[in-house]
């Protein structure tokens, strides 16, 4: 699935006619059900970029492409595009149009002219994704940042969007809660959503994009992979980057001959392992839970004797079955990666999880496996 | 990024910064006061003369595009203004043109005439003249010529204030209308309208946070209620005095002297075929 | 270590029918500290801080300042906001002039110096966050980054002894956020107490001396990071995660089945722990002033022209712009990780930041790894 969804071709665009170019001669291609991440340092372009590929600026030069069709600028054509291609703002309060959550989430399926009882489906459905069910008849003036951050990006799910852009998601917003952001990028994705983003945290982009794309002074000097652009330090440096801290330890591990240097880790456990160089030992067991919302977890885990392992929690769905319950995980955050790094170590362990997303919290397993570390025994219930 | 022109920006890169801001604002008042006095026509014409020659020297010649646009806007309703005045005439009178357009009487005169130009002239003079003071005085020191005047302190800080938030809140205003934009918000008019009020509605709450946090942040850089300026302008001199209140006298004294010397009416007589 | 700020049992809320923002609030910070604060949204980090600059006036409670009691009088607060200023996440909430060089000032002169002063004062803020001949630039134009750099200017034209960072490196790109902490580093080196705040937990984990941890309006964690991780309920609880490295160096020592401690908190330390390699590099360390960068850079690299080089501090960093270096804005992560690897490396920095190469070094003995390095004169 490689075609492209959301394309740029020699875009020129300029904010004011005498001032600088905002983009200049700017190709970009967004390949569909990717996740897809903009990199460049402040002022290259990316808000711009967001802007034109959403047909908020009209390009002085060049071309934007939807699913292979240029954009026609006509109200009908944009409207389409605008019902199916979301832009999530990076400051929460520039998105907020009614005083009520309910009222405000509401108003991009209103605006599409859904009949009432679908809209008010798709506010409470978004709501549950984000965790702000209760908060349907609060005013948003009473919320912090972080709740706020996450009714807008409620209000853009409930748009039912193919392609989610996303300005800066995790600025802002503490650990936590960023971790649940990209958690919920990541099951959007699995669910078939183009997730393209924007973030000046180099670690996180690294851990979680498929392609990157980098920008510099309005032009796109990289596309592709992140591992190609970060070999060139020279580039990354022009493009006013620094490396992920994880890639270069890799590097430097395998300098040192401690390990090889592929496969390329992209997450700090992944980088654990390659660390741990744990040929040989023992692993524990995974057992992957599987739970929907209503899902009585601690009937499960007591059925299966699971109750004395270390327990982590991954995917909306099951998320929400835990706080239902009161069932106390030990890895509400990072669950797949940190009961991996217990199988690693010799625990067994269980990770409640969506269905949708058993290949996500395994991929870990994948990764270990497929490259000669061992493997862990995945037992899915 | 807000495509607005400031008005600080382009007072800042005038030549006429450095001018006295109180001295600029004596001549002014007094050009202004001396073309509302006479009933010559030809003061105001040499009033507004006097301010477009400012606002060349101020602008270099380079007005931005919405400035021009706003005097274009001013120029216009005077325009219309006049227009109505024209044809108010006194009936007693005889009349150059006289007309009936659905229920309005028309009825111009010599004298009517004459009037609307008088007030035409003396409101684009008053326009440019205004224009020039402002183009070329910053808030800033137009407030350090208001506190050296004894203004109350309140009414200078917040105008600096207000001022100072407006483009602020404007470019919040545009960023929340994109991102109507994005949530479909202009999808037919009602759907436009309420994303405007939405917009308004939030932009203000904005600045009620804002507000907040800014009078926090003033007070941990030590604010005592007043807003110290750095480069405190040039004090007036009585050059200034002199000039303003010399020119002012001369030119209502050649006011008075050239009273119905320019008959616009007598003027435009052959164009419009008007026997006057 | 004398206590710069003792809080004792303040409570302070907004207002009356507010619940406390503050609750019970007992904290000291110890003067030169590297002062972490971290903490959830909404834990009180903000409120704490405009306490600390007596923007908050705490219904009960103590604050003491340098041994005194805070006085919520004119002169009281004069002096106070002379010693204590602050940096705010949003620079569009903290500036309120119309030109660059007028809001640096305007601290300074509402502080009641003489005009000289504070002229030198705007010029050294604006040359140390690298913005000269941006004097006279109406702030509009700025970009965002820019605006940040103009209230960190802004601050550090109050000359002040305590400088409160409120998440400075949000809103930046990562090269522009290196240099941020530089400063950071700068102005701990010449005596300022820097307490920062933010959401890194990474960034906090390299950088800081003492580390608080505030939950729900109260201190829950006063001290060594490394302590407060190794609780993983406690993080939980207060709404952060363990930082990256920390967790690695917890997961492979538990897949070894070896002690964490010591725990590293950067890259180099990580790989002089993990690494499979004993024998250091040799480091050659070369601090410059900007006027003699390009020189001694150049006699620094001499033949070794496959080594890699690295800049640490902005000044060198300006100095030599035109020179191809491979650690430009990660000078001392990269040359230390080198060395580590056992690969020859030089550092170019301002020589300010000495204490700062030795506090590395010494680091590293921890991990049994003794650096080879040579100051060149």
């Amino acid at each position: 699935m490689s075609e492209p969804i959301l394309e740029a071709r020699n875009v020129v665009y300029s904010y004011s006619r005498k001032g600088p170019k905002a983009l200049d001669n700017m190709n970009i291609s967004i390949t569909k059900g990717t996740k897809t991440a903009i990199l460049g340092s402040n002022g290259a372009g990316k808000s711009t970029l967001f802007g034109v590929l959403n047909a908020l600026y009209k390009p002085e030069k060049g071309e934007v492409r939807y699913n292979g069709t240029p954009l026609s600028y006509k109200h009908k054509s944009i409207v389409k595009m605008r019902s199916e291609v979301s832009i999530l703002f990076q400051n929460p309060n520039d998105m907020m149009f009614r005083p009520y959550v309910g009222q405000d989430v509401a108003f991009g399926p209103e605006n599409l002219r859904l009949p009432k009882d679908e809209v008010d489906k798709r506010v409470e459905e978004a709501l549950l994704t984000v965790g702000m069910e209760e908060y349907i008849k609060s005013p948003i003036m009473k919320l912090s940042y972080g709740q706020r951050k996450r009714v807008s990006l409620a209000g853009v799910l409930a748009m039912k969007p193919s392609v989610l852009i996303m300005d800066e998601p995790t600025a802002g917003l503490d650990p936590q809660m960023a971790s649940e952001v990209m958690e919920i990028a990541e099951q959007l994705h699995s669910r078939g959503v183009t997730v393209v983003m924007s973030s000046h945290d180099t670690d996180l982009v690294y851990s979680w994009a498929d392609e990157i794309h980098v920008i510099n002074r309005g032009t796109c000097v990289y596309s592709g992979i992140p591992e190609p652009f970060y070999e060139d330090r020279m580039l990354v440096q022009r493009s006013g980057l620094l490396l992920p801290s994880v890639y270069e330890m890799n590097r430097s591990l395998a300098d040192m001959g401690s390990c090889d240097l592929e496969p390329y880790p992209r997450t700090q456990t992944q980088l654990s392992v390659k660390t741990s160089d744990s040929g040989g030992k023992a692993f524990g067991t995974l057992h992957v839970v599987t739970a929907t919302a209503d899902t009585d977890i601690a009937s499960v885990i007591a059925e299966k004797n699971l109750g004395s392992m270390p327990s982590g929690a991954y995917g909306i769905s099951a998320k929400m079955a835990i706080k239902k319950q009161g069932y106390e995980v030990d890895f509400l955050y990072n669950g797949p990666e940190n009961c991996v790094m217990k199988c690693l170590a010799g625990i067994d362990s269980v990770i409640i999880c969506d269905p949708d997303v058993i290949d996500l919290a395994t991929s870990s397993v994948k990764f270990i496996g497929g490259n000669g570390y061992g493997d862990i025994n995945v037992d899915i219930i | 990024m807000s495509e607005q022109v400031e008005m600080d920006e382009l007072a800042y890169s005038s030549r006429m910064v450095g001018w006295a801001p109180l001295g600029k604002l004596l001549f002014v008042m007094a050009m202004l006061v001396v073309g509302l006095v006479v009933n010559s026509i030809l003061i105001p014409i040499i009033t507004f003369t006097i301010g477009i020659c400012l606002m060349a020297y101020s602008t270099n010649l380079k007005v931005p595009l919405i400035l021009s646009l706003a005097i274009l806007e001013a120029i216009a309703i005077m325009i219309l203004g006049s227009g109505m005045i024209s044809i108010m005439g006194d009936h007693s009178a005889t009349a150059l043109w006289e007309s009936k357009i659905l229920w309005f009487d028309i009825y111009m005169t010599e004298v009517s005439f004459n009037k609307a130009w008088l007030i035409f002239f003396r409101a684009i003079a008053g326009v440019t003249l205004m224009l020039a003071f402002a183009c070329s005085t910053p808030i800033p020191h137009l407030a350090h010529a208001f506190k050296t005047l004894h203004f109350p302190a309140e009414v200078t800080e917040l105008i600096v204030l207000i001022y100072r938030y407006a483009f602020l809140l404007l470019e919040k205003f545009l960023t929340m209308l994109s991102a109507a934009q994005c949530r479909l918000g202009y999808n037919g008019s009602m759907t436009a309208i309420k994303s405007y009020a939405g917009a308004m509605a939030g932009t203000f709450i904005f600045s009620m946070e804002l507000a907040e946090k800014s009078e926090a942040a003033l007070a941990c850089r030590n604010y005592e209620g007043y807003f110290p300026v750095y480069h405190t302008p040039s004090k007036m001199s009585v050059l200034w005095v002199v000039v303003s209140v010399g020119l002012a006298v001369g030119l209502y004294y050649l006011g008075t002297q050239t009273e119905g010397l320019i008959n616009m009416a007598k003027l435009f007589a052959p164009l419009l075929g008007w026997d006057v | 270590m004398t206590n710069l700020f003792e809080l004792e049992d303040v409570v302070f809320s907004h207002r009356k029918d507010l619940p406390p923002v503050l609750k019970n609030f007992s904290l000291t910070v110890e003067e030169g500290a590297r002062t972490a604060v971290l903490g959830a949204n909404g834990a009180g980090k903000t409120t704490l801080f405009y306490t600390l600059t007596g923007v908050n006036v705490p219904q009960s409670g103590q604050i003491i300042y340098k041994g005194t009691p805070l006085e919520y009088t004119k002169d009281g607060l004069r002096s106070l906001r002379s010693d204590v200023a602050v940096i705010l996440q949003n620079p569009d909430e903290q500036i309120f002039c119309s030109l660059v060089e007028e809001d640096v000032a305007f601290g300074p002169l509402n502080l009641g110096l003489d005009r000289e002063v504070v002229e030198q004062r705007v010029t050294k803020a604006l040359r140390d966050v690298r913005m000269t001949g941006y004097e006279r630039r109406p702030l509009q134009q700025l970009s965002g980054g820019q605006r940040k750099r103009v209230a960190i200017a802004g601050a550090l034209a109050m000359d002040p002894k305590v400088m409160i960072m409120d998440e400075p490196t949000s809103g930046l790109d990562p090269q522009a956020s290196m240099e941020v902490m530089e400063l950071a580093e700068k102005l701990s080196l010449n005596g300022v107490t820097v307490l920062l705040s933010t959401h890194d937990i990474h960034l906090a984990y390299r950088w800081a001396d003492v580390t608080n941890v505030l939950c729900e309006g109260r201190v829950e964690f006063k001290g060594d990071a490394d302590e407060f991780y190794s609780d993983t309920e406690t993080v939980y609880k207060c709404g952060l995660l363990t930082p990256s490295v920390f967790s690695m160096n917890r997961d492979v020592c538990a897949v070894k089945r070896i002690d964490p401690a010591p725990h590293p908190h950067n890259a180099c330390e990580f790989l002089a722990k993990f690494g499979r390699n004993s024998k250091s590099g040799k480091l050659l360390l070369v601090p410059s002033e900007p006027e003699d960068a390009e020189g001694r850079f150049d006699t620094a690299v001499g033949d070794l022209k496959g080594t890699n080089k690295g800049v640490y501090g902005s000044d060198v960093r300006n100095a030599l712009t035109d020179i191809d270096i491979e650690y430009r804005y990660d000078g001392m992560e990269g040359c230390f990780k080198d060395v580590v690897e056992g690969k020859d490396s030089i550092l170019l920095y301002d020589p300010v930041y000495a204490p700062t190469m030795d506090r590395q070094i010494d680091r590293l003995k921890k991990f049994g790894f003794d650096i080879d390095c040579e100051v060149m004169r």
